[in-house]
């Protein structure tokens, strides 16, 4: 059965989709530019102000074919009732805005760990509490571990002072931890100014400590 | 150089750390600037261009006295309190009218720059047609092959191309395509230097043409500049080198010893080391053995 007069009548009843170049035009799909260095009709550009958009207009809609066509050759991914077209990647040079990041050298505790071979395992904002029957952040605001200031009896441990306040030993027990915490980030820094400079941290602490006396 | 102050809180941490070099960086800022005398015509630009470019510009209302060309500290200033690395700086005098200065900053300091000057411009109020979304990602079409050969030109398209971006993207909606930008170099003047550049914005209908790829017809909408090019600033070469460098991170890995058939079967090499022949392992003789101590060996009596 012979259909190509069909077909031949049902694409001429729509417009044509094909763009003739004699240069073939260059396609940077990532950016979804075109550059067109084919010849242009340089009359029509000198020409009067309507001959000469008409012109641009006839040009650009040439070039937006082009891409469009190129684009829906592209592979497809569907998503929400939406197609998508994969774009390859970028081919043209296009400066960075900021310089490239540079290397953080590794803290201490990253060394220690990357000796033992300690992964980090990422730990899931919510925890459930099994006391309240709910889930509660692991820390920070209504946090589990936050309990400490609630507990209406804390028992005296065997070898303590009757008369010292628990609650307050608690109060400074969490205090002596976050400042060793800030102490610690606050060395962590300082050895990193220090091996960015080319130094090694104990010896810039010692330089220092001779400074101070 | 201004101060970094120490962020106080979690929030202004974290508001500095997005502004600190990154492998994969955030969209580029544009802040529009007006200079110390404005002409309608370039404030009308200016006023295009920074809705073709939002969300990610800022529009200064007010007049500054700011000459980039011959003083880079006021841009480099604006665009280190703005973070942002593109910026457009339109002002009107006698000498240069209708002045449009498109230029970028890496590490917050000049790139390149480009002086236009806009000969006409008819701005989006003017031209009646449908509005186009805010934020599209627009098609660019550059025409003539001037924009591969004339330094100056390519130094506009490709300050074009960064300026009208828009995000990065690995996907675009096919719907989504409804902006249109082309750029078009005019025919050189009688004395040969670079005629004008025409700038046309316009967005797009798909109608049905009977196959896959949809007939694009085109409406005229937004900007249309016709600009001649003035001054230039092309960037310093090492600064140029450095800009372009691609993070180890985003490299593609080559994958060594693995091929592909043209039937698609799939081939990988091993590379073994050189053999040692007198080490080969063949099969055990006892006749071939030798003996450790030395003892006649038995010899077969053949009768």
């Amino acid at each position: 059965m012979d259909v190509s007069g069909i077909l031949e009548e049902h694409k001429s009843r729509f417009k044509s989709v094909q763009v003739d170049r004699l240069i073939p035009v260059e396609h940077d799909l990532g950016l979804l530019a075109s550059y067109d260095i084919n010849m242009l009709d340089e009359g029509k550009l000198s020409a009067s102000k309507k001959k000469r958009d008409a012109y641009l207009l006839e040009l650009s809609r040439e070039g937006a074919q082009m891409l469009v066509n190129e684009l829906f050759n592209q592979p497809t991914s569907v998503d929400d009732d939406s197609v998508y077209a994969v774009l390859p990647k970028i081919t043209t040079t296009l400066p960075r805005e900021k310089p490239l990041p540079k290397e953080k050298p590794m803290t201490r505790w990253e060394k220690f760990a990357k000796i033992k071979g300690i992964e980090n395992r990422k730990k899931s904002r919510m925890v459930f509490d099994e006391n309240a029957g709910e889930w509660r952040p692991r820390y920070g605001f209504k946090g589990v571990n936050n309990d400490d200031q609630k507990p209406w009896l804390i028992e005296v441990p065997g070898n303590a002072d009757p008369y010292e306040d628990q609650y307050q030993v608690r109060r400074d027990e969490k205090k002596e931890r976050v400042d060793k915490n800030k102490r610690r980030q606050a060395r962590n820094m300082e050895e990193r100014a220090a091996t960015e400079r080319g130094l090694n941290p104990r010896e810039m602490r010692k330089r220092e400590l001779q400074r101070a006396l | 150089m201004l101060l970094q102050p120490k962020p106080k809180n979690a929030r202004s941490k974290r508001f500095l750390t997005n502004r600190d070099p990154k492998v994969v960086e955030n969209q580029k800022t544009a802040i529009f600037i007006r200079g110390s005398s404005t002409s309608q015509v370039i404030l009308d630009t200016l006023k295009d261009l920074y809705s073709l470019r939002k969300p990610n510009a800022i529009n200064f209302t007010k007049k500054n006295e700011i000459h980039p060309f011959d003083d880079e500290t006021g841009v480099e200033f604006f665009s280190r309190k703005n973070d942002s690395s593109l910026f457009a700086v339109g002002m009107h005098s006698k000498k240069r009218p209708h002045n449009l200065i498109l230029g970028r900053t890496f590490n917050y300091q000049v790139l390149d720059m480009i002086e236009l000057g806009v000969e006409s411009c008819i701005p989006m109020h003017q031209i009646k047609s449908q509005a186009c979304a805010v934020g599209m990602k627009p098609l660019m079409i550059f025409n003539g092959e001037a924009f591969s050969q004339d330094e100056n030109l390519m130094l506009l398209k490709n300050i074009l191309l960064d300026f009208f971006r828009g995000e990065s993207a690995d996907m675009v909606s096919l719907k989504g395509l409804e902006l249109v930008i082309t750029v078009t170099a005019g025919p050189r003047k009688s004395n040969g230097e670079p005629g004008l550049v025409f700038l046309r914005t316009y967005t797009t209908s798909f109608k049905k043409s009977g196959v896959r790829q949809p007939r694009v017809e085109l409406e005229e909408m937004g900007p249309s500049l016709d600009l001649s090019i003035r001054r230039t600033r092309h960037p310093v070469e090492d600064m140029w080198k450095q800009a372009i460098k691609v993070p180890k991170e985003l490299k593609e890995t080559k994958v060594k010893n693995i091929s592909r058939d043209g039937l698609g079967d799939k081939y990988g090499r091993i590379h073994l080391g050189k053999q040692d022949i007198t080490k080969i392992q063949t099969r055990k003789v006892k006749a071939l053995k030798k003996k450790l101590d030395n003892r006649p060996s038995k010899q077969m009596e053949l009768d």
